[in-house]
């Protein structure tokens, strides 16, 4: 895959990312209730770890989503190792509150899950464009010769 | 080392870090936040604590917090509702947190109930609180339902049975409902005690009492059960054992 296409499938799946935490914040303030075919959407939703330093989850997904989306506007490398920190940092992040989630809230919320699984692609996804745009290994330091026991 | 941390590998340790400094600020902030949400509540929690009403820090567990825990694991809850919610058979009870035989029902048989119907998918459980006894059986009503705006109603009316005190003593006040609140792992005991009021409290209230009516309910705990969607008949009880429940349940869900 080009780069712009990396880039271009980056863009889209932040996209999605960002429709759904869109659509959380909306059914949090509207009060609407949540589709869930796990059936504990609304337990994780309500729970005190649906929030960090006040602030709702999926607003903080939104955020994320959203600058994600921003660095694939740009074909810089400073873009390509934000949007990877985000991402990665992101990833991490989804993968302690779906611990939270089956250990702490015994509740499982599809939504998180499917944001989880699209990070997770978005993780690969901009790993591999920063390594494009990084450039192969090249120079002395990548091919230093062996020398010890020579 | 110096040679490593160059050009390409130095700004792959340098998102990499950045990455892990970003998760972790987020989940120490996400642990800190639920740890102390009590902490930040607007309504006082512990107005009738001994020590002077100061905030409690850390409030003791209440009793059977573990079991109560397990017992539920793993069953969907919506609002008063527990188990499969397709299930074939819906068992509605009508109960007073303060009123003792519901306390036996409550820790004697339920487990048996739960275990042997409601994990299997075969029943589904429905509560409706009714303030029979008196105004603290409201009280405890209130809180019960506004965990079930969280989907714990059954862990929050479980815990507090088991820390049933003397009829109207007063036992059901804002320390026991924190301690409860906060014996519920994931729980938002802030959020609890604020939905004591709202009106989707005070509707299920209503609710609870219209149903009673309806169906001639004056005392608790009754029982009712019918296949979902069909006609409701009263559970014939001679005791509050599990042997008790089993010939309508069985009947029904054959």
């Amino acid at each position: 895959m080009t780069e712009p296409r990396l880039r271009a499938a980056i863009a889209l799946l932040a996209l999605a990312g960002a429709a759904i935490a869109a659509y959380l914040i909306y059914a949090r303030y509207t009060h609407t209730q949540i589709a869930c075919t796990t059936g504990g959407c609304e337990t994780v939703q309500h729970s005190k770890y649906a929030k960090t330093a006040g602030i709702p989850v999926a607003v903080l997904g939104l955020v994320a989503y959203l600058s994600v989306f921003a660095t694939t506007l740009s074909a810089r490398v400073e873009a390509a190792a934000i949007g990877a920190a985000i991402v990665l940092g992101g990833l991490v992040f989804g993968i302690y509150l779906i611990v939270i989630q089956v250990a702490v809230i015994d509740a499982i919320c599809q939504w998180c899950l499917a944001s989880d699984a699209i990070l997770a692609v978005l993780a690969v996804l901009s790993a591999e464009r920063l390594r494009r745009i990084a450039g192969m290994p090249q120079g002395p330091s990548a091919q230093a010769p062996m020398t010890a026991g020579g | 080392m110096k040679r490593f941390l160059q050009g390409r590998n130095l700004l792959f340790v340098g998102v990499g870090s950045a990455a892990l400094v970003i998760a972790l600020v987020l989940i120490l902030v996400n642990q800190s936040g639920s740890s102390s949400a009590e902490s930040t509540q607007t309504e006082p929690v512990a107005t009738t604590t001994v020590n002077g009403g100061s905030e409690p820090a850390e409030r003791p567990k209440a009793p059977g917090a573990a079991a109560a825990q397990a017992l539920f694991r793993g069953i969907p809850q919506q609002l008063n509702q527990l188990g499969n919610p397709k299930a074939k058979v819906t068992m509605i009870e009508f109960a007073d947190p303060q009123c003792p035989y519901c306390r036996q029902y409550e820790l004697e048989t339920l487990p048996t109930i739960v275990k042997e119907y409601v994990r299997t998918g075969k029943v589904k459980l429905v509560y409706f609180g009714i303030p029979i006894i008196g105004q603290n059986s409201e009280a405890g009503l209130r809180a019960v339902y506004a965990a079930g705006l969280q989907n714990k109603l059954w862990n929050f009316s479980h815990l507090l049975y088991r820390s049933q005190g003397a009829e109207n003593s007063g036992w059901i006040n804002n320390d026991l409902l924190g301690r409860i609140g906060d014996s519920i792992p994931g729980f938002d005991t802030q959020k609890m005690l604020a939905d004591r009021r709202s009106p989707e409290v005070d509707a299920a209230l209503t609710a609870s009492a219209q149903q009673a009516t309806s169906v001639h309910v004056y005392r608790t705990p009754t029982f009712f059960a019918r296949p979902t969607g069909g006609t409701l008949q009263q559970v014939p009880l001679t005791a509050l054992s599990a042997d008790a429940f089993r010939p309508t349940l069985d009947a029904l869900v054959k």
